[in-house]
C-alpha cells in the first residue's frame, strides 16, 4: 500500500504500555493512518510480541509492571536479530532520568546501548506522534 | 544469596512515602534489583452512587495523581539503575496484593500500618495478619507517619530481633543471615514470660536467666561468625511489652520477629505477640513467615 507521499503504509507498529486508554489512543492514531497496530500491556508480553511479529517499529513506555521499557529497550539494542528495530521511547519518564539510568546500567553490564530513535514525553498531540512514526517509517 | 530481589511496595501514600523507600535502598547492597509500586484505590472512593453512577472521572483522577508520584519515585529509583514497575488499581487491599504476587513473586512486601480501628480489626482482622497469612513472604510494615515517627534513614542499622526458639525463629535467622551485609548492630531479645517464673525461688529465677542467655550467646556467636555484630539481652515479663521496650532501650531503628501461622483465628481474638506488635508498635516491623 502506498499513500499520497508515495511512503509504504504496511508496517507493523508494536505499542507497549500499560495503559489501557494509551495504547487505544496510540493504536487509533496508527490504523487512521493506515499502520497495523500491535498492542502489549508490559515488558515480558512486549518482549514475546516482538520476538514473534518483528514489527517495523516499537513505541515503548517506561514504567510498566513485569518488565520496564528500560530494560526491554536493553534487550532489544543488545540482540543480533532484533536492535535494529526502530523505538521510540513514549513515557512519562524523563529523558534525562532514562538516560541517567540507561549509563548505571552500562556500567553494571559493562557495554553500552544507542540513545532510543526519538523520545516523547507524555502527553503528545497525534500530529506528534504520527509525525515521529513517519520520521522512523520513511 | 540474593534473599531480597524484587520488592513490592504497597502504598497509600499518606501512609508510605519516598522516605520509606529510600530507607530501603540499602537492599541493593544486598541483592535488590527490582522495585514494584501497587497502590490500590479502595472501591468506596470511586463506588456508584445514587444520581453520579460509577465516579469515572474520580477514578481517573486518583490514578493520575498516583501516577504522578511513581513516575517521581521511578526516576529516582530508574537512576540508581534499578528496575521498576507500578500498578494503580481500583481493588481491594488483600485481593489485589495477592494478585500482583502471583504475577511479580516479589521476595518482600512492604506496607504501612492499616489505619482501622482496634474494634475493626477485631472484627475483619488486620490486613497484616491477613497478608502473612495467605502471602507467606516476609512482610515489612511501617508506621503511620507522623511529625515524631519518622522512618529511620538507616532502617537496619540496629536491628532487634525478638527469638521465641520457635522453628519460625530459626527461618528467621537464616533470613537474617541473607541480608548480613546491611545490618549494623545486631540487638537480640528472649522475652521469659512472668508465668514461666511462677512459683520459683531467686535461685530458680537466675537458672532460667543463665539458660537463656546462654542459648542467646551462642546465637551471637552463630551471627557473629556470619559477619553480623550482635548483643544478646533477657528480658522478663510481657513479651509484646518487654520487647517493646527493650526496642525502645537500644534505640531499635526496626523489630525482626518470626511469624507462625499457627492458630490464626485464635489470634484474631487473643491476639498473638507478632500481630500486636506489627500492629501497635511505633517502630517499623519485619515479619518472617514460618513457611517461606
Amino acid at each position: 500500500m502506498i499513500d499520497q507521499r508515495g511512503e509504504t503504509m504496511s508496517y507493523k507498529v508494536l505499542v507497549v504500555d500499560d495503559d489501557p486508554d494509551v495504547r487505544s489512543f496510540v493504536v487509533t492514531v496508527l490504523e487512521e493512518n493506515q499502520y497495523i497496530p500491535l498492542e502489549a500491556e508490559d515488558g515480558v508480553a512486549g518482549l514475546e510480541m516482538i520476538e514473534k511479529y518483528k514489527p517495523d517499529l516499537v513505541i515503548l513506555d517506561v514504567l510498566m509492571p513485569r518488565g520496564s521499557g528500560i530494560r526491554l529497550y536493553r534487550k532489544l539494542k543488545t540482540n543480533d536479530h532484533l536492535q535494529s528495530i526502530p523505538v521510540i521511547m513514549f513515557t512519562g519518564i524523563a529523558l534525562r532520568s532514562f538516560l541517567k539510568s540507561q549509563k548505571v546500567l552500562d556500567e553494571f553490564d559493562n557495554g553500552t546501548v544507542p540513545e532510543p530513535d526519538i523520545y516523547l514525553e507524555k502527553p503528545v498531540e497525534p500530529e506528534e506522534l504520527i509525525e515521529a512514526i513517519r520520521q522512523k517509517l520513511k | 544469596m540474593k534473599i531480597i530481589k524484587k520488592l513490592l511496595f504497597v502504598t497509600k501514600f499518606e501512609d508510605l512515602c519516598y522516605d520509606a523507600l529510600k530507607s530501603l535502598l540499602v537492599l541493593q547492597r544486598s541483592g535488590l534489583e527490582h522495585v514494584v509500586f501497587l497502590n490500590v484505590i479502595e472501591r468506596d472512593k470511586v463506588a456508584m452512587q445514587r444520581g453520579s453512577g460509577f465516579l469515572k472521572e474520580e477514578e481517573i483522577k486518583l490514578k493520575e495523581t498516583a501516577n504522578i508520584r511513581f513516575i517521581d519515585w521511578a526516576e529516582n529509583l530508574f537512576e540508581l539503575g534499578l528496575e521498576v514497575g507500578a500498578y494503580m488499581e481500583v481493588s481491594t487491599l488483600i485481593p489485589e496484593i495477592l494478585r500482583v504476587i502471583e504475577k511479580e513473586s516479589p521476595d518482600l512486601i512492604v506496607i504501612g500500618q492499616s489505619h482501622k480501628s482496634v474494634i475493626k480489626q477485631l472484627y475483619a482482622g488486620s490486613d497484616v495478619m491477613e497478608l502473612v497469612r495467605r502471602a507467606r513472604i516476609p512482610i515489612l510494615v511501617f508506621k503511620h507517619m507522623t511529625e515524631d515517627n519518622l522512618v529511620p534513614e538507616k532502617l537496619f542499622e540496629r536491628p532487634m530481633f525478638a527469638t521465641n526458639w520457635s522453628d519460625t525463629a530459626k527461618k528467621t535467622v537464616e533470613y537474617i543471615k541473607g541480608i548480613k551485609n546491611i545490618i549494623g548492630q545486631m540487638h537480640i531479645i528472649h522475652v521469659v514470660k512472668e508465668s514461666d517464673l511462677k512459683g520459683t525461688d531467686s535461685h530458680e529465677v537466675q537458672k532460667v536467666r543463665k539458660i537463656q542467655r546462654k542459648k542467646l550467646d551462642a546465637l551471637c556467636e552463630e551471627l557473629e561468625n556470619e559477619g553480623i555484630d550482635a548483643r544478646p539481652h533477657v528480658y522478663v515479663g510481657d513479651p509484646q511489652s518487654e520487647i517493646e521496650k527493650a526496642a525502645r532501650e537500644y534505640q531499635a531503628t526496626i523489630i525482626i520477629l518470626g511469624s507462625s501461622e499457627k492458630n490464626m483465628i485464635l489470634d484474631r481474638w487473643v491476639g498473638s505477640i507478632a500481630r500486636n506488635i506489627a500492629d501497635k508498635s511505633i517502630y517499623p516491623c519485619l515479619l518472617i513467615p514460618g513457611k517461606l
